[in-house]
């Protein structure tokens, strides 16, 4: 950090400096996902065996989401980040459109349509929008960073994330909540003020409160998440206790758990942190966590040193999407919260969300780059 | 360079905000790493063994139960091995085929077995019971799904020999009546149990591992029943029950010494292999078909069938209960031998003429000669001189009012007056043996008592416990008590029931070279107006030193019904065949 902070004037004065690239940012991202692709392996092949045939099903499908999104991550790492000012605009309404039309021709999975088909490859809109919104609003914020203190423009500001937000929770409730939650942190850190956050918070359990009380199938979830045991619905969560619990320190060994043979439904998705948890124990879930938290703090270095303010609000955003699946999803498994759906990132089976998530990761590759700095 | 003109750079608290933000990410998963110390370290126990309990599929392996050996070795219930068939859905790879042979080895029809072997469930039980042989021949099909497992079931290789009194077991191994209930917890023995990991289909999962806990075999129950004389008496029950057409013959053959039963007949008995199908003999006397019977109505007569009437019904004794009036006089010293009486056909009891058997009297008589006669008036004025309080002190001191403790479930208590309620008239009736039930093993105890010195004793089957190679692991001591009567009342008892049979109203039970005791009776049952019947008899030998007692109890015997007559006969007859039998 002190290598570059508060050095404007100096950097004026020596022509040349030298390019950034952040390695460790790199080796995290590839650490974590070789790491993910393990783990993935070890939970979905009792699931793919069983339907498919082939253990190995969920794994390769998902290898070669990875390596779409790894060679994304290189294209764009090399971009020049402020590129995708020009393009917000036109990323942001083709999610819009992408979401509205999952919406009428979606097919169907786990009860409600969020999968596209295109040239025979399933895509999920909604993983399209989370990016979209970083490049729109890091946009808009950017633009209009001298008033985002005024809470008239913060919320104009707002208003404009509402649209994606609103249709991506017509059917799919956990990452409109993510859409929300990055354009409340990227305006967040532009804005000098915080009453105007504490306001929002105020405005936000009130309508969650709201909401809740609206539609008594969401305060079920309430009920189970207090009591699991209590209830037919709180099967997946306390499968999901079982495998953590039955962990212990350090685990029955990779490969090991009984758990993701059935018993936790879909163990490869949202809730392989449990499968983790069984197989790696208490140690290896921290060393879990500890990898995210490096990964966060890196986010913060890269943000904090950027060139400009926009690539800093883009890497804000990333920060925060990973900062709120991560701290979700793991809260839901440990049963911290109610049930909701938000998978891992670079760990939980998804091909749209692992190339779009690696896509991202080149964007804050590309931040990085930005940086500048003087060898002494 | 040109951009930092173009573009704004990030203020200072832009960076101060964005490490606000880590913080506050940092500190939430924090804290989510302290919930999951909690789940894995202090709540892992908990977790861990739900987790376990429902991986874990436990089969039972069944132990062999124990067998029941009579006095020889002979063995009365055993084990068959038997198979269950069923279908594992997920496994059967040529349906039609598994039909096919299911459907030519169990001989059910096809649309029975097609629906088991067509429905999706993780195993359908197609038949149980099947013999081995046939299980054998399913095993060798080699047919993917198909699983034969082998179990035991109770046999019983003399079908209805004793059957109210071995009893029969449940589909889970237990004892359902008499002896196999009472010994249940030795002849059960222990499960084994193996221990596999399935998957949450209930697939087992390869290279787990199982545990396997061996089952520990029940131990065998050696009982003094004596195949031979029960298979005497039961015959000799089933003559009388034929000739007189009675309702039902009960013997009991016991040691008056220390109590060892060695036969108890209710006849008609029911197959052991099958007692959940009622006998003929009922079925006969049913106005409707057993088919529509309800399963009530069923069950209630089943129960009748199951009944072990020697020691679950009580009845009036009649006059085998003169011995226990006689005794208690002699031990009270009421009475002797070479008293004298008078009986006119009757006697006056306050305002009522209570009549003897011979309604012209037997005229003048001694005490012995009043016995042989089984005199009422004689045995009336023996309860008058005794008193209420006096009979009370010796049916107490006989044990006449406590159970006799046999190893035999569902003992019916002795059914007598309240002593303030005794009044002349009653105190008459009791000294002949009306108006109060003890059961037909009462009465045999308590006279075994009297005759074999004094000492009560308990009756019973159960002799010894012994494991599978026939090590003795334990053996049953029962209580006795003695001095119940003097021994010289005993003799006197002994000597005056010899002369019943001797030259009295038992002679028909006298055999040549014997020396036989014992006393008949007739009693009518409640109401009396239906003019229905029990004889009895009960007899001993040697007279002087008794081994074996018998008492036959016809009831409701057509025709003639005189106890000496009818049941005196039956007695002799299974003395003759024992006696010789038990000398050797």
């Amino acid at each position: 950090m002190a290598r570059s902070r508060g050095k404007e004037n100096k950097q004026r004065s020596k022509p040349k400096p030298v390019r950034y690239f952040d390695y460790s940012l790199l080796f995290l991202i590839i650490f974590l996902l070789c790491f993910g692709l393990i783990m993935l392996y070890s939970t979905s092949s009792y699931y793919g065996v069983l339907r498919f045939g082939d253990a190995a099903y969920y794994v390769r499908k998902q290898l070669f989401a990875s390596a779409l999104g790894l060679a994304a991550m290189l294209v764009v790492s090399q971009i020049p980040y402020q590129i995708w000012m020009r393009f917000s605009t036109m990323a942001y309404l083709a999610a819009l459109v992408l979401c509205t039309a999952v919406i009428f021709i979606g097919k169907e999975g786990g009860g409600q349509s969020r999968w596209l088909y295109i040239g025979g490859q399933s895509f999920q809109p909604s993983e399209l929008a989370k990016l979209a919104v970083i490049i729109f609003l890091a946009t808009v914020v950017y633009k209009t960073s001298k008033q985002v203190g005024n809470f008239k423009t913060l919320m104009k500001v707002m208003a404009f994330a509402l649209p994606i937000t609103g249709v991506v929770a017509y059917n799919n409730l956990s990452t409109a909540i993510i859409i929300l939650g990055i354009a409340v942190c990227m305006l967040f850190v532009a804005s000098p003020r915080y009453s105007h956050f504490v306001v929002m918070g105020g405005i936000v359990i009130a309508v969650g409160v709201l909401f809740i009380l609206l539609a008594s199938y969401r305060a079920e979830r309430i009920k189970i998440w207090l009591d699991p045991e209590g209830y037919e619905k709180g099967y997946q969560t306390l499968q999901g206790l079982y495998a953590i619990g039955s962990g212990g320190l350090f685990g029955k060994g990779l490969g090991e758990s009984m758990q993701k043979l059935g018993f936790i439904p879909e163990a490869q998705n949202d809730m392989i942190f449990s499968v983790i948890c069984e197989e790696l124990g208490l140690f290896g879930a921290v060393c879990l966590i500890l990898l995210y938290l490096l990964l966060i703090w890196r986010f913060m270095i890269i943000a904090s040193n950027a060139a400009d303010l926009y690539g800093a609000l883009l890497v804000v955003g990333i920060m925060a999407h990973i900062s709120i699946q991560v701290v979700l999803n793991i809260a839901v498994v440990t049963n911290t919260i109610p049930n909701t759906g938000i998978s891992l990132p670079f760990v939980s089976y998804g091909g749209t969300s692992i190339s779009f998530l690696l896509s991202e990761m080149g964007l804050a590759l590309s931040v990085s780059r930005g940086i500048k700095f003087e060898v002494t | 360079m040109q951009h930092d003109t173009s573009f704004y750079r990030s203020k200072t608290f832009n960076r101060k905000k964005m490490m606000v933000m880590f913080l506050a990410v940092f500190f939430i998963l924090v804290f989510l790493i302290g919930r999951l110390v909690y789940l894995m370290v202090f709540c892992s126990e908990y977790y861990g063994q739900k987790a376990e309990n429902l991986h874990e599929r436990e089969r039972d392996i069944k132990a062999a139960r124990g067998k029941i050996l009579d006095a020889n070795g002979t063995v009365l219930a055993t084990n068959r091995s038997v198979c269950t068939i069923s279908v594992i859905h997920s496994q059967i790879r040529e349906p039609e085929a598994v039909i096919a042979a299911l459907v030519k080895e169990l001989g059910i029809d096809e649309e029975t077995v097609r629906k088991r072997v067509e429905k999706v469930s993780s195993i359908e039980r197609v038949k149980t019971n099947v013999d081995k042989e046939t299980g054998d021949r399913i095993r060798a099909y080699g047919l993917a799904g198909v699983k034969v497992d082998e179990d035991y079931k109770r046999y019983y290789p003399y079908d209805t020999l004793g059957s109210k009194v071995l009893g029969f077991t449940g589909g889970d191994n237990q004892g359902i009546l008499g002896l196999e209930v009472k010994y249940d917890e030795y002849m059960q023995g222990t499960n084994g149990k193996i221990l596999t990991l399935t998957d949450a289909r209930g697939v087992e999962i390869e290279n787990a591992g199982e545990t396997r806990m061996e089952p520990v075999n029940g131990y065998d129950l050696c009982i003094s029943m004596d195949l031979n004389i029960q298979k005497y008496c039961e015959q000799a029950a089933k003559k009388a029950y034929v000739q007189k057409e009675a309702d039902s013959v009960s013997v009991i053959v016991m040691n008056p010494k220390n109590g060892e039963l060695m036969a108890m007949v209710n006849y008609p008995e029911f197959d052991l292999n099958d007692p959940f199908t009622l006998i003929p003999e009922m079925e006969e006397d049913l106005e409707v078909s057993v088919d529509s019977l309800s399963a009530e109505e069923k069950q209630n007569l089943l129960n009748q069938m199951w009944r072990n009437q020697c020691i679950s019904d009580t009845y009036e004794p009649g006059s085998t209960f003169k011995i226990i009036t006689a005794t208690a006089a002699i031990e009270e010293e009421v009475v002797s031998l070479t008293d004298n009486f008078f009986c006119p056909g009757y006697k006056m009891v306050e305002d009522r003429r209570i009549r003897c058997a011979k309604t012209t009297g037997h005229g003048a008589e001694t005490f012995e000669t009043g016995i042989m006669n089984s005199c009422n008036p004689v045995f009336m004025e023996l309860g008058e001189r005794l008193g209420t309080d006096n009979f009370y002190k010796y049916f107490r001191q006989f044990g006449l009012l406590q159970k006799t403790n046999i190893d035999l479930p569902g003992e019916a208590a002795t059914i007598m007056h309240k002593k303030e309620n005794v009044g002349p008239v009653e105190l008459a009736t009791i000294s002949f043996g009306q108006s109060f039930q003890i059961t037909p093993m009462q009465l045999v105890t308590t006279v075994s008592s009297i005759i074999n010195g004094g000492t009560r004793v308990t009756p019973h089957f159960g002799v010894e416990i012994r494991d599978e190679k026939g090590n003795l692991i334990k053996t049953f001591s029962y209580d006795s008590k003695e001095g119940i009567c003097k021994s010289e009342t005993s003799e006197m008892m002994q000597y005056l029931l010899e002369r019943v049979v001797a030259d009295g109203g038992g002679k028909n039970a006298k055999i040549e070279g014997y020396s036989i005791g014992g006393k008949t009776a007739t009693s009518q049952t409640l109401p009396r107006s239906e003019h229905r019947y029990i004889s009895s008899f009960l007899g001993f030998a040697p007279a002087d030193d008794p081994d074996v007692m018998v008492l036959a109890i016809i009831r409701n015997p057509q025709g003639v019904y005189y106890g000496g007559t009818i049941a005196a006969p039956v007695v002799r007859e299974i003395m003759e065949n024992i006696l010789p039998y038990l000398d050797k």
